[in-house]
C-alpha cells in the first residue's frame, strides 16, 4: 500500500442537493483510491450560469 | 440523566485559534460536556502533551471513527478500562524510546492505566510532512503497511486500544515550528498525525491515538501559553494513554449482541469552527438534519454556510454561546423565545 496526498477539484452541480453532497464527493474520490482522510477546504461560488460551484478537496488516498 | 449528545470537532492542522495548539480546547470540551451531558470528541481536542483529563461525560474517539459514528456506521460502548498497546516507529532513537517506555511505566504505576505491551515496527514509518501554501498541515507516511502490521501484532496479543508513537523529522528550528510555538501558525505535524491514527482506525477498528516522538527542543521565551503543554517533559505520550485508558469500544452496526452506550441516532448537535464545515462528520450531520453550531474560531478555512444555506445552523461568537444553545436544546427551550424581537405565532391557511 502506498499513500498519496492530493488536491482534488470537483464541480458541484445544482442537481446534487446538499444532503447528497458527501456521497457525491466520496463516489468521486473512490475512483482515485482508498480514502483515508478528506475534507472540503475551499468552495468557489457559481462558476457558470447553471449555478455550479467548484469544490477544492484535500485528501489522502491509499493505492 | 437528561442529555443532549453532541459531537465537538476542532479539525486538526487548520490553525484554529482555540484548539489548534496543545490540548487548548480541553477546557471548552469540559464546558460543552457539562452543558450537553454527553460529548463525543477526538484526541486533537483532549491531548495536551503531558496534560489531559478524564471526564465521565466525554467519549474520546479518534477522528476517522468519529466520522464513522456521525455517519451511523458504528456505535460506542463504554468500558471500565482498555488494554493498551503501543506501536513505536523503529525510526525512533534508543534514548527517546527509553523515555517513552518510562512514561508508559509511569502511567501504570501512578495513574493505574492498563498499558499491556509494545511493539516496534519492522521498518521505519518514514513520515513526510508537506508544506502547503494554503496553510493547512498535511503529509503522508512512507511505510503504512509496517504500521498496520505492528497493530495487528498487538491485537493478536489481546490489546484493545492502540497508542502510536512515530518519529518525526527534526525540524525544531524550522520557521513553521517557531511560528506555531509562538501562537501564530498551524501545527506543522498535525495533519500527518491524523493520517497515522486514521490508518489504524480504518484497518484495525480499535480506539487509537498518536503521539509524535521529537527531539528535545530549545527553550523559547516567546512561547504561547496555548502551546506550553508540549514543553513539559520529553514525550507527548501521557495524554494519549490517559485518553485511551477508558476510550469507548467501537461497535460495528447493525449489532444486536453488544450492549451499546451511545447510538449515532442519539446525536442532536455538532459543534464545529466557523469555516470548517467541509468535513465528513458535518456533512453527515447535515444529511440527518442535526443542529450544526458553527462557532467563530479563527482558522485557515472559509467553508461557511454561505455556500450551503443549511437551515439548522446556528452561528455563534464563542463557545460560551454554543454551550447556551446546547443547554436550550437539552431542555427543550425554543431558541426563538430567548431572542428579541419575538414574532407572533403564524396562522396556517386551512383550505379544503
Amino acid at each position: 500500500m502506498k499513500l498519496s496526498s492530493v488536491d482534488f477539484y470537483l464541480d458541484w452541480p445544482v442537481s446534487i442537493e446538499l444532503k447528497n453532497l458527501r456521497e457525491f464527493i466520496i463516489s468521486n474520490l473512490e475512483k482515485k483510491g482508498n480514502v483515508i482522510r478528506w475534507s472540503i477546504v475551499d468552495i468557489k461560488n457559481p462558476i457558470d450560469s447553471f449555478g455550479t460551484k467548484k469544490l477544492k478537496i484535500k485528501a489522502v488516498l491509499a493505492n | 440523566m437528561e442529555i443532549s449528545p453532541t459531537i465537538f470537532i476542532v479539525p486538526t492542522g487548520i490553525g484554529c485559534e482555540i484548539g489548534g495548539f496543545a490540548g487548548d480546547a480541553l477546557p471548552t470540551a469540559k464546558l460543552l460536556a457539562s452543558a450537553s451531558g454527553c460529548l463525543i470528541t477526538h484526541p486533537n481536542v483532549m491531548n495536551g502533551g503531558s496534560l489531559s483529563e478524564k471526564n465521565q461525560n466525554i467519549f474520546y474517539v479518534e477522528g476517522y471513527s468519529l466520522d464513522r459514528f456521525a455517519k451511523g456506521e458504528i456505535a460506542l460502548k463504554r468500558v471500565k478500562e482498555q488494554k493498551i498497546g503501543i506501536i513505536f516507529d523503529s525510526g525512533i532513537e534508543n534514548e527517546i524510546l527509553v523515555r517513552h517506555l518510562q512514561v508508559a511505566d509511569a502511567c501504570v504505576s501512578t495513574l493505574g492505566i492498563n498499558v499491556h505491551s509494545y511493539v516496534v515496527t519492522k521498518k521505519p514509518l518514514n513520515i513526510v510532512i508537506e508544506s502547503d501554501l494554503s496553510k493547512i498541515s498535511s503529509g503522508i507516511i512512507g511505510n503504512p503497511n509496517a504500521l498496520i502490521d505492528a497493530g495487528k501484532c498487538l491485537i493478536e496479543k489481546g490489546v484493545t486500544a492502540i497508542a502510536i508513537v512515530a518519529k518525526f523529522p527534526n525540524d525544531s528550528d524550522s520557521k513553521e515550528t517557531n511560528i506555531y510555538r509562538e501562537g501564530k501558525g498551524v501545527d506543522p505535524i498535525a495533519g500527518v498525525e491524523a493520517v497515522i491514527s486514521h490508518l489504524i482506525s480504518k484497518f484495525l477498528k480499535v480506539p487509537c491515538a498518536h503521539a509524535p516522538a521529537l527531539d528535545p527542543i530549545e527553550l523559547n521565551e516567546k512561547l504561547d501559553p496555548r502551546a506550553a503543554a508540549e514543553e513539559i517533559g520529553y514525550t507527548f505520550l501521557p495524554s494519549v494513554l490517559i485518553g485511551l485508558s477508558n476510550a469507548p469500544d467501537i461497535v460495528e452496526l447493525p449489532n444486536i449482541n453488544e450492549l451499546i452506550s451511545l447510538h449515532p441516532n442519539q446525536i442532536e448537535s455538532i459543534v464545529v469552527p466557523n469555516g470548517a464545515l467541509g468535513g465528513e462528520a458535518v456533512l453527515a450531520g447535515i444529511e440527518k438534519g442535526l443542529n450544526i453550531i458553527s462557532v467563530r474560531n479563527q482558522n485557515a478555512l472559509k467553508v461557511t454556510n454561505e455556500f450551503y444555506d443549511y437551515p439548522n445552523l446556528f452561528e455563534v461568537n464563542n463557545y460560551l454561546e454554543a454551550a447556551g444553545i446546547i443547554l436550550a436544546i437539552k431542555k427543550g427551550i425554543n431558541l426563538n423565545s430567548i431572542k428579541r424581537p419575538l414574532k407572533k405565532i403564524q396562522k396556517c391557511p386551512n383550505n379544503d
